[in-house]
């Protein structure tokens, strides 16, 4: 660890005051300040002061989805976005769902509703996240970008702001010549809106166990390419949604491919992070994705131009924990507020902003910032659009882990009973703790087609290796810094985890960060971390099996570069 | 006319200077070059013999540092003194710092890190790299002469200076700088992690990949780039595991090379490899893997044993 202590002493650190700091320049934090900003002007009063951190160099470089787009927030936040420019231009025309087979596919007779995307669109949420920061921007709002927040700074158990990350330490965890100390953002209240298992929200979790008396999350990982291909090969609009093959009846999951304008295709999978199968590679997954001749049909003579992944928190409703605290709320991904049946959140994230920016508002009014008062936070969630839509689907991601079919009969007597089942909660466990040992699941694994999921052979030009992958990720770190990946205890990686699990960090990573060397010599092979692979995804921080695994911002600024996704 | 405006410090001509040279006597005639400083005289003997045409000395006591306010406020009158059709400049970090303002002062286009020219229906295009190297983009300049444009580092070989006999002539240019109109304080010199040699100017490079195993054997190709007089460089595993400093690194995080000969040794050719090396004259590959992607950009690929390979060469190229 490094001696913060020593530091400490001789350090000066900068301490900036404002009245709110939203950790986080994605569509939840940037909702919520702009209906500060909003709501400080209806109501008049003294001016604001809203700061927005955000880890990416540029807005929206580190933001991840699909995306279909369900517009039902935004007209409340900015009722004429259409007239300000919104990067919302591709209305959905047709929604497909198709099960594939190993070689065909089989079109569902009729779209299940939660699949209906009538009136929704389909977007670039990195442009859209863009276009919200230039409006954040426009209302005075500071949006400090390359700014990661490391630390949530505490008096007594009041959250008073947060810490960025120093910048300028070497590898060897000494200061460089250019070091510059990380800022105490101060803050009356402190709206943490980093993302699914953010890394502040986890610490705040973990330390004031908001997650008592709640489902544990559950996640999934997207991972996710944006292609131009040959235009008129599929309609502008058209969404597609897909099950079965390469996961089977087992995985939680399925594909998606939206067409958005311009040739422009967006595909790609989602997968539960609570497979059982220790040697199941969900990146490998999505390369025989686009082998399937449905999927190369649409993508041959094209050419891959992004390439990205991210973990979402699908828990649903049970899954949500308690999301304020003395001086400070959760919001968006961080909070799960998501919903994994209709497969949709940037609305809910925004919303849960919008709401959570009301709550802040009345506390800044009377000056009250105790979990008490922010508790508002909670009442105007369970009266808002949030709660009707996520209630009804409590159960829907925890049916899944009885399979596909399973999850999908939940699904469909989940609308006639309003989510009712005579189990309720049913139960959910950590998908870390799905992760079956070597010796116990082997050799019944059956699910998957392929003897080994965790090899396929590339062609380098529809299916890629991980690297290759990494690079169309943009992703750059500056390589003399720690590793922003902390794994607590390496000898478990060749003990432990060798003989039971396979080491799977070399498989559920789908940026190749991790890595067994062999040194020679008689100790086995040696985990090496590329850190500066890493983008940003936190599936190692999720699905490790001995949870020893903490994703922590490298460097501000350092990460992928989702240009365009 | 072209001017080129020279680099140096402490008396000591920055070497991208030299390379804008070469690019100018490529572009057009007549050249004219502009120094700036308190005091020149060391900086402007370096530069006789070369094919310029005149050298242009702007002596000034508040030019005895670099200020970008002072730089500014001199080229600006150099340049509507002198009328240039074109001014060319390294494109260094003292470039970047105060091009853009001198350009937007005068109202004048320019075209930055470039690392070549073209004419194209008698209009001159420069090309310059766009989204990390992956494309180049031709692009031309428009609105009034002169237009400005800055090379990168590498984009212009020494090789091809033009010198010529005797001394060259040298005009003194008076200009007027007033004390207030400079707002910087020049601190300390930055001095950047200073690599311990720059790849980018050597002209044979033999690199090493994770194919060589063990630190070991490290030395046997160290040997080869010996014999072939050549820089040693690595892909980024050997770099991360210490094997060699970090600034021996060449691709997407470490160094952008061009060399005559770029011998490539156990390295399969990831594209982040490929982006910082793909610009070589000549390219051998020496990989026991016949699919690796880094025969797709070899001019000469040797599919074996790199030890056997390497010894073999060795053998034959040494003593």
């Amino acid at each position: 660890m490094r001696s913060l202590a020593s530091w400490e002493i001789e350090l000066k650190r900068e301490t900036l005051e404002v009245d709110v700091l939203i950790v986080g320049g994605g569509p939840a934090g940037l909702s919520a300040a702009l209906r500060l900003a909003d709501l400080q002007k209806r109501k008049g009063g003294q001016r604001l002061v809203i700061a927005v951190i955000e880890k990416a160099r540029e807005a929206g470089a580190h933001i991840l989805s699909g995306a279909v787009f369900d517009p039902s927030s935004l007209n409340d936040l900015i009722p004429d976005w259409r007239e300000r420019g919104a990067p919302v231009e591709t209305p959905v025309q047709s929604d497909k769902v198709y099960f594939l087979t190993d070689r065909g596919k089989i079109r569902f007779p009729f779209t299940p509703p939660p699949l209906k995307n009538h009136g929704n669109y389909l977007v670039s949420l990195n442009r859209f996240v863009k276009w919200l920061t230039t409006l954040a921007e426009n209302e005075g709002i500071n949006v400090f970008s390359g700014f990661a927040g490391v630390e949530v700074l505490y008096e007594e158990k009041q959250i008073v702001g947060v810490r960025t990350g120093d910048r300028g330490i070497g590898r060897d965890n000494k200061r460089k010549r250019r070091f510059e100390p990380g800022v105490d953002i101060r803050a009356k209240v402190t709206i943490l809106a980093d993302g699914a298992r953010g890394n502040l929200t986890k610490s705040l979790i973990q330390r004031l166990l908001l997650d008592e008396h709640r489902l544990p999350q559950a996640y999934s990982i997207g991972i996710k390419e944006l292609w131009e291909v040959p235009e008129n090969r599929i309609a502008e609009g058209t969404v597609v949604h897909t099950l079965g093959f390469p996961l089977g009846f087992k995985n939680f999951g399925g594909g998606f491919i939206y067409a958005l304008s311009g040739g422009q295709l967006s595909l790609g999978i989602v997968v539960g992070l609570d497979y059982r199968d220790t040697m199941f590679d969900p990146y490998v997954a999505f390369q025989q994705f686009k082998r399937h001749p449905f999927v190369s049909g649409l993508i041959a003579a094209g050419q891959m131009v992004r390439y990205g992944a991210k973990v979402l928190p699908e828990g649903g409703w049970y899954a949500i924990p308690r999301c304020y605290t003395d001086g400070a709320l959760i919001i968006g991904d961080a909070g799960g507020f998501l919903d994994s049946l209709r497969l949709k959140g940037i609305h809910l994230a925004m919303r849960s902003g919008m709401l959570a920016a009301e709550a802040a508002y009345e506390s800044l009014e009377i000056n009250d910032f105790s979990a008490a008062r922010l508790s508002r936070y909670e009442e105007l969630i369970n009266k808002s659009s949030i709660r009707r839509e996520l209630y009804p689907v409590r159960n829907v991601h925890q049916s899944f882990s009885y399979g596909l079919l399973a999850g999908l009969a939940y699904s469909g007597l989940a609308m006639v009973t309003g989510g009712w089942w005579i189990r309720d909660p049913l139960i959910g466990h950590a998908g870390h703790k799905r992760l079956a040992k070597l010796e116990s699941d082997y050799p019944r694994r059956s699910s998957l087609s392929e003897p080994l999921a965790s090899t396929v052979t590339v062609n380098r030009k529809t299916t890629f290796d991980k690297l290759t992958s990494v690079y169309y990720s943009g992703t750059q770190h500056i390589e003399d810094q720690p590793s922003h990946l902390i794994v607590h205890n390496t000898d478990i990686c060749r003990t432990d985890c060798y003989h039971e699990y396979g080491n799977p960090c070399l498989r559920f990573c789908p940026a190749s960060v991790y890595e067994l060397v062999d040194h020679g010599g008689d100790s086995g092979k040696q985990l090496k971390i590329n850190a500066s692979n890493c983008i940003h995804c936190k599936a190692c921080d999720v699905i490790d099996p001995y949870q020893i695994i903490d994703w922590i911002p490298p460097e501000g600024g350092g990460g992928p570069n989702y240009e365009g996704m | 006319m072209v001017l080129v405006i020279a680099e140096h410090w402490e008396d000591v001509l920055n070497p991208a200077t030299w390379e804008i040279v070469v690019a100018a006597q490529q572009i057009a005639q007549p050249i004219k070059l502009v120094v700036l400083g308190a005091e020149v005289p060391t900086v402007v003997k370096e530069l006789s013999g070369v094919d310029i045409d005149e050298i242009l000395i702007v002596e000034h006591e508040e030019l005895a540092a670099y200020t970008s306010d002072g730089f500014v406020e001199a080229l600006q009158q150099v340049i509507q003194q002198q009328q240039p059709d074109l001014v060319l400049l390294p494109h260094t970090y003292q470039t970047r710092d105060f091009a853009p303002r001198l350009a937007a002062r005068l109202d004048r286009t320019i075209i930055t890190d470039c690392v070549s020219f073209k004419y194209h229906e008698q209009k001159l295009v420069f090309v310059r790299p766009m989204f990390q190297g992956k494309l180049y983009a031709d692009v031309i300049a428009l609105g009034a002469m002169p237009h400005f444009a800055t090379f990168q580092r590498g984009a212009f070989s020494l090789d091809l200076l033009r010198r010529r006999d005797g001394p060259v002539t040298t005009k003194e240019v008076t200009v007027s700088i007033q004390r207030e109109f400079i707002r910087q304080q020049p601190g300390q010199r930055f001095q950047e992690a200073k690599p311990e040699i720059d790849l980018g100017q050597a002209e044979r490079i033999v690199a090493v990949g994770r194919g060589i195993k063990t630190e070991e054997n490290l030395k046997l190709v160290s040997r080869l780039a010996e014999v072939l007089k050549a820089e040693i460089a690595a892909s980024r595993p050997i770099c991360d595991a210490g094997w060699l400093p970090m600034d021996r690194q060449v691709g997407s995080s470490g160094q952008t090379v061009a060399p005559k000969l770029y011998l490539a040794v156990g390295i399969s050719g990831a594209i982040q490899h490929l982006v910082g090396m793909k610009g070589s004259k000549a390219i051998v590959a020496i990989n026991r893997d016949p699919d690796a992607p880094i025969f797709e950009v070899a001019d000469y690929g040797i599919v074996g044993d790199l030890f056997e390979v390497v010894s073999a060469l060795i053998s034959e190229l040494g003593d």
